[in-house]
């Protein structure tokens, strides 16, 4: 049987056998292929898979979509983040003016009022010594004026009241010098 | 007896005559008992030392069937598809069936193997799928014959899987890429070496770019052949024994076997996709 099949294949080999190949059989399988092919595309690729594609799309644009709101976000967040940190630097660095501008305001301040408690000190250390002094020469007019009117009761007589308050100032300046 | 009944029904049943004649292409189409229709065949074109003839055989018949058989199906498809998205319907019955299969060749098959070209090339490789499986489920019908038990009908396919892959590389690659899956590129091996290695392999991989496509002809060809072979080998002996107790038991082994032809049918057409997306999806890298 086998041997018999083997025979008629072998007889039919260049004919119509299993193995023999017929050109025209494989342009027709081209036409009948392409011409199946652009009907199947023209006709129901599109509806079959259209909605697939549009999904896919939709992803696709929503993947991308995603994408650069993570990105835009990633971006804002750095532009927030260094704009934070200079406000942070600038704000302490406002500080940090402001401490050094409050401590020579004070240090001025501090020095202003020792200078100025010190012109009033001296002023009124002036003043007094001035007034003291100005008391000490009318003390000492008053007691010259005294002692000479005392003197001249004493004497009895007027005396030369120029010369005599020259001798009683000169005793007085030695006075004076003593204490 | 039984040997007499044997010898009787022997005499006038010839398992190869049976097996040739189903498989075998031809000028006539058998609806036994109901006839026979046979056509003439036409004259030989001569192009060059080419002998053609243009004349449809049976497979040229049951092939255009075939196509007719699955547009109608994809026409069918459509038509529910439309109308079940019209309603918002998810896709049911045989519509979500057929739609479900298209977008599994061409993301799982398509897109999963060529990447992003994948898309441009899933229509084909869809409609490939389902011409093969429709010619491969026709040779299971009684009367029924497979054009892809044909080898002119699947080397036809494969030279055009052939031209795809060929030239679907070059516009993927350009013509430097392109030469190079021809003379490729040793790593690591330079100089004289590099060249030479170069050009020992050119014809290795020369040879692979044919191999390839005569490998997807003859696996569908061979797959196609050999089950109907088997099938009506079985029908042969029961035919042969014409008695119940061989017959019998032949029988249901032949109910088997038909079962496991339809899923080779479907498995044949889903290998010959799978291979062809593959090798698209090969000459598509430039590293080869």
């Amino acid at each position: 049987m086998t041997l018999g099949m083997l025979a008629i294949l072998l007889a039919e080999g260049g004919g119509s056998g299993p193995f023999s190949v017929n050109p025209g059989l494989i342009i027709w399988t081209w036409i009948v292929f392409l011409v199946f092919l652009f009907f199947f595309r023209k006709t129901f690729w599109v509806t079959i898979v259209s909605r697939a594609e549009e999904r896919e799309k939709t992803i696709a644009g929503q993947l991308a979509e995603a994408e650069r709101l993570n990105a835009e976000a990633k971006a804002l967040l750095a532009e927030q983040q260094k704009a934070s940190a200079e406000a942070k630097s600038a704000a302490q660095s406002l500080l940090a003016e402001a401490r050094a501008a409050a401590e020579k305001e004070r240090a001025h301040g501090v020095e202003k009022g020792r200078l100025e408690q010190e012109a009033l000190l001296d002023r009124a250390r002036r003043d007094i010594a001035a007034e003291r002094d100005k008391a000490l020469v009318e003390l000492r007019r008053e007691a010259v004026e005294l002692a000479l009117g005392a003197a001249s009761k004493v004497i009895g007589q007027r005396l030369d009241a120029e010369s005599d308050r020259k001798i009683v100032l000169d005793y007085l300046a030695k006075a004076g010098g003593n204490h | 007896m039984m040997q007499e009944a044997q010898h009787g029904a022997s005499e006038g049943v010839n398992i190869g005559e049976i097996v040739l004649h189903h498989t075998s292409d031809g000028y006539a189409i058998d609806f036994e008992p109901f006839g026979t229709i046979e056509w003439h065949k036409w004259p030989d074109i001569h192009i060059g030392g080419l002998t053609l003839n243009l004349t449809p055989t049976k497979h040229v018949v049951f092939m255009i069937f075939a196509a007719a058989l699955v547009l109608v199906a994809m026409w069918y498809t459509k038509r529910s598809l439309i109308k079940q998205r019209a309603h918002q319907r998810a896709p049911t019955g045989f519509a979500g069936f057929i739609e479900q299969l298209v977008l599994w060749i061409r993301e799982d098959l398509a897109i999963a193997n060529i990447g992003k070209n994948g898309p441009k090339y899933a229509p084909f490789l869809v409609a490939l799928f389902f011409f093969i499986l429709a010619m491969n489920l026709l040779g299971l019908v009684p009367w029924g014959a497979t054009a892809t038990g044909n080898l002119a009908v699947t080397a036809a396919l494969a030279l055009m899987v052939f031209l795809v892959v060929e030239i679907g590389g070059f516009m993927a690659m350009g013509a430097k890429g392109y030469l190079g899956t021809i003379f490729p590129h040793v790593e690591g091996v330079k100089g004289i070496g590099g060249v030479a290695l170069t050009l020992f392999m050119a014809p290795i991989e020369l040879l692979s770019k044919f191999t390839k496509p005569f490998a997807l002809a003859v696996r569908l060809f061979g797959n196609m052949v050999a089950g109907h072979f088997v099938i009506l080998s079985l029908i042969g002996i029961i035919l042969l024994f014409g008695s119940w107790i061989i017959g019998g038991p032949t029988a249901i082994v032949l109910a088997a076997i038909m079962l496991l032809e339809t899923l080779v049918a479907a498995l044949q057409a889903y290998v010959f996709v799978l291979l062809a997306s593959t090798f698209i999806g090969l000459m598509q890298e430039a590293h080869h």
